[in-house]
């Protein structure tokens, strides 16, 4: 390798490491995003539920739950299955029991359970995601 | 004959030309942010709508299969190849469309975000979130559907399919050539700049009386003031146009030539008067 070609050489891989920092630093970052609030205006009896696309909302004699419906396996979504009462993934077959608790399958974890507030004038719930 | 031996290499790049193209004009129809929505529109309602995302979904599928087939041909090349160091790493270098070539193919699942998409997104997502060290940064650049929906991965598929594109004419065949010194220093000067400069932008509430149009621009602007916009904004710009097309069929070119000086002598007073303003 002569002088030249070292020192080109050089400059190509000083340009490529020198651009690929701001590169990955720009592309990796990511934006703030506030915690978002989905309004229900619903009023739901204690064992009623209702099935949005993030989560299912029950009114118990506790207060409402929210339960995520992203698997902790994978994070697919899981469907509520009604006569069960149990939550199963489509796509590894994990259960969950309606309130969310790990019951079988490659999940092993709790689904999670989102905050929600009883709108004051009884007209429906704040979840916030 | 259209078929010669080695011309399989030749289909695949032509379903990637057609994948490509159709790829483009389902995307105008295509909205990231309600990507199941839109797809379905664009499946059940739009005119010919089923008709591009067909031709998008198969000519797709067809250029990975055409791809794999090619390599597949030229596995019977691989002791010529491994005598020579530069053929070894001209092997190795196109050898990676393969990976970004299905990687084009599955992001293209995500997009269209139905029940299938959408778990095969999340579940490479956290696939890939369990790579030791660089699973996060990895996940950050390829996917990142968690929090950022399908944006990342809409730009991904794009990128994959650039890569493949660059990968397989550029490099492959050698067909585009660009002096490596040239465009050093194209780059070296274009980083220079722009770090020293910053791109412009109007502050909110800024510019409220007066807006300038961008530079090229300032000339129709100032005419719009006095012409039709018909005359202004239309037939004005277009002369230039029509002049420097049509060079060729005058002979000799110079009367053309002059009226395309002329037109940029009123042009740029204009542009002066605009820019002054
Ligand atoms: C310029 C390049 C490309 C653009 C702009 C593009 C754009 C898009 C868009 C907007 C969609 C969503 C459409 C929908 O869901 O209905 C899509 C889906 C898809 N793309 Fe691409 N694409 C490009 C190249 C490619 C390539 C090279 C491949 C394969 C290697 C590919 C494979 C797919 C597949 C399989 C789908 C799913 C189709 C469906 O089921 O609807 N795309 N693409
Ligand atoms: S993602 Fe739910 S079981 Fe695998």
């Amino acid at each position: 390798m002569n002088r030249r070609q070292f020192f080109k050489g050089a400059g190509i891989w000083g340009v490529a490491l020198g651009l690929s920092y701001p590169l990955l630093k720009f592309v990796v970052a990511k934006r703030y995003r506030p915690p978002r609030k989905v309004h229900i205006r619903d009023t739901l009896e204690t064992g009623q539920f209702l099935v949005e696309p993030e989560f299912v909302l029950f009114d118990t004699l506790k207060g409402p739950l929210a339960i995520s419906r992203t698997c902790t396996h994978l994070g697919c979504r899981i469907n509520y299955q009604e006569d069960e009462k149990i939550f199963l993934c489509p796509c590894h077959q994990s259960r969950f029991s309606w309130d969310g608790r790990y019951i079988s399958g490659p999940a092993k974890r709790n689904l999670a359970r989102f905050n929600v507030k009883t709108l004051a004038d009884k007209k429906g719930y704040l979840v916030l995601l | 004959m259209i078929f010669r031996s080695g011309s399989i290499g030749q289909v695949a790049l032509g379903a990637l030309i057609i994948s490509g193209i159709s790829g483009i004009v389902v995307a105008y129809q295509y909205e990231a942010a309600i990507p199941f929505v839109s797809s379905v529109a664009i499946e059940a309602v739009l005119p010919f709508g089923a008709f591009w995302r067909a031709l998008h979904f198969w000519s797709s599928q067809a250029f990975v299969i055409l791809l794999g087939l090619h390599v597949w041909r030229r596995i019977g090349d691989l002791p010529r190849i491994s005598q020579s160091p530069g053929k070894r790493r001209h092997w190795a270098v196109v050898g990676t469309t393969i990976p970004f070539a299905i990687f084009a193919l599955f992001s293209g699942y995500v997009l269209r975000h139905d029940a299938t998409g959408m778990a095969a997104g999340s579940i490479a997502e956290h696939l890939m979130l369990d790579v030791p060290f660089i699973g996060n940064g990895l996940d950050c650049l390829l996917i990142s559907t968690g929090s950022e929906g399908v944006n990342r991965i809409y730009v991904v598929h794009f990128l994959m399919t650039v890569l493949c594109w660059m990968l397989g004419t550029w490099y492959h065949t050698k067909k585009v050539i660009l002096r490596g010194g040239l465009f050093l220093l194209v780059l070296a000067t274009s980083l220079l700049f722009s770090y020293i400069v910053h791109a412009p932008m109007d502050l909110p509430g800024q510019a409220v009386h007066l807006i300038k149009g961008p530079w090229f621009f300032l000339g129709v602007q100032e005419l719009l003031r006095h012409l039709t916009p018909l005359v202004a904004g239309v037939l004005f710009p277009s002369i230039p146009v029509f002049l420097l097309i049509s060079l060729p069929w005058f002979r000799p070119a110079r009367r053309p030539l002059l009226l395309l000086g002329l037109w940029f002598m009123v042009y740029i007073p204009l542009t002066l008067v605009g820019w002054l303003r």
